[in-house]
């Protein structure tokens, strides 16, 4: 029995959709109940700054992979 | 005084103390999340091969990819969200009232308040060794007729702010009796 390996990516796409529902959220709560301060803006800006580094460097990674290859569930073993 | 919104701010009301909890308490988050995502690096240098073997070899590469780059941006949103948190937990006392914001969870954010005139006893507690070198504790606020206390949680120098809003009740109950007592001779 085989999967494609797509469904962990479809299962990654999920979670990173997910994220940035939270990281909205979260700025916009921070805006709305929080104050406007350039200590709160360069915050929202840095933590943007990291999260889009992060995907980035995931990016390279996640790019270079053939998502159309199928894996084996059962171990096949060779005698 | 402090320039701040004050939430359904009344005329001529003034902010005298804008409370949050110890830096103390989100440090002790950012590290406690810094280590977690430490955890994967340690786990990997120590028990990389071996774990390796357990995996069917095609399919590891992609999904520990996958996995890294969610745990990796999961965490600094946790660490966000632990910052806001602690961020807009704040307490606030003016010339005429205390206010308590408190942000439970993301989206569930309750705001009570309590007139200063009503307010019959403050209590502080400093409790614990780094509260105790660090000089922060909970702060406890009776009020008349109310069962539930208004809790200031791990507040910066709690023996101070104690005395300032006992001094500030104080003088709010004077300026109440006064007004009362001026309604009943105009009645």
């Amino acid at each position: 029995m085989t999967i494609s390996l797509a469904i962990f990516y479809y299962i990654y796409l999920i979670l990173v959709i997910i994220y940035l529902f939270y990281t909205f959220s979260n700025i916009y709560h921070l805006v709305r109940f929080g104050f406007i301060s350039i200590g709160n803006i360069t915050l929202i800006f840095f933590y943007l700054a990291v999260s889009i580094l992060i995907l980035t460097i995931s990016w390279r990674y996640i790019g270079q992979i053939d998502w159309r290859q199928t894996i084996s569930l059962i171990p096949q073993f060779q005698f | 005084m402090l320039h701040f919104n004050i939430p359904n701010g009344e005329k001529g009301e003034k902010v005298i103390l804008l409370l949050r909890r110890h830096p103390f308490i989100i440090l002790v988050r950012t590290i406690s999340w810094a280590v977690i995502a430490l955890l994967p690096l340690i786990f990997y240098l120590l028990f990389g091969n071996v774990i390796a073997g357990f995996f069917i070899a095609e399919a590891f590469y992609p999904i520990l990819i996958l996995f890294t780059s969610i745990y990796y941006l999961y965490i600094w949103l946790f660490m966000f969200a632990g910052f806001i948190d602690y961020y807009l937990d704040a307490w606030i006392v003016t010339n005429k009232r205390i206010i308590n914001i408190e942000q439970k969870g993301l989206f569930n954010r309750v705001i009570s308040e309590q007139r200063l005139y009503r307010i019959q006893d403050v209590t502080s507690e400093l409790k614990g060794l780094f509260p105790t070198f660090l000089n922060f504790g909970d702060i406890y606020i009776q009020t008349a007729g109310e069962a539930e206390r208004f809790i200031f949680k791990q507040v910066p120098d709690p023996y101070r702010v104690v005395k300032k809003i006992t001094l500030l009740v104080e003088e709010n109950k004077k300026f109440h009796n006064l007004m009362m007592t001026e309604d009943k001779i105009t009645v």
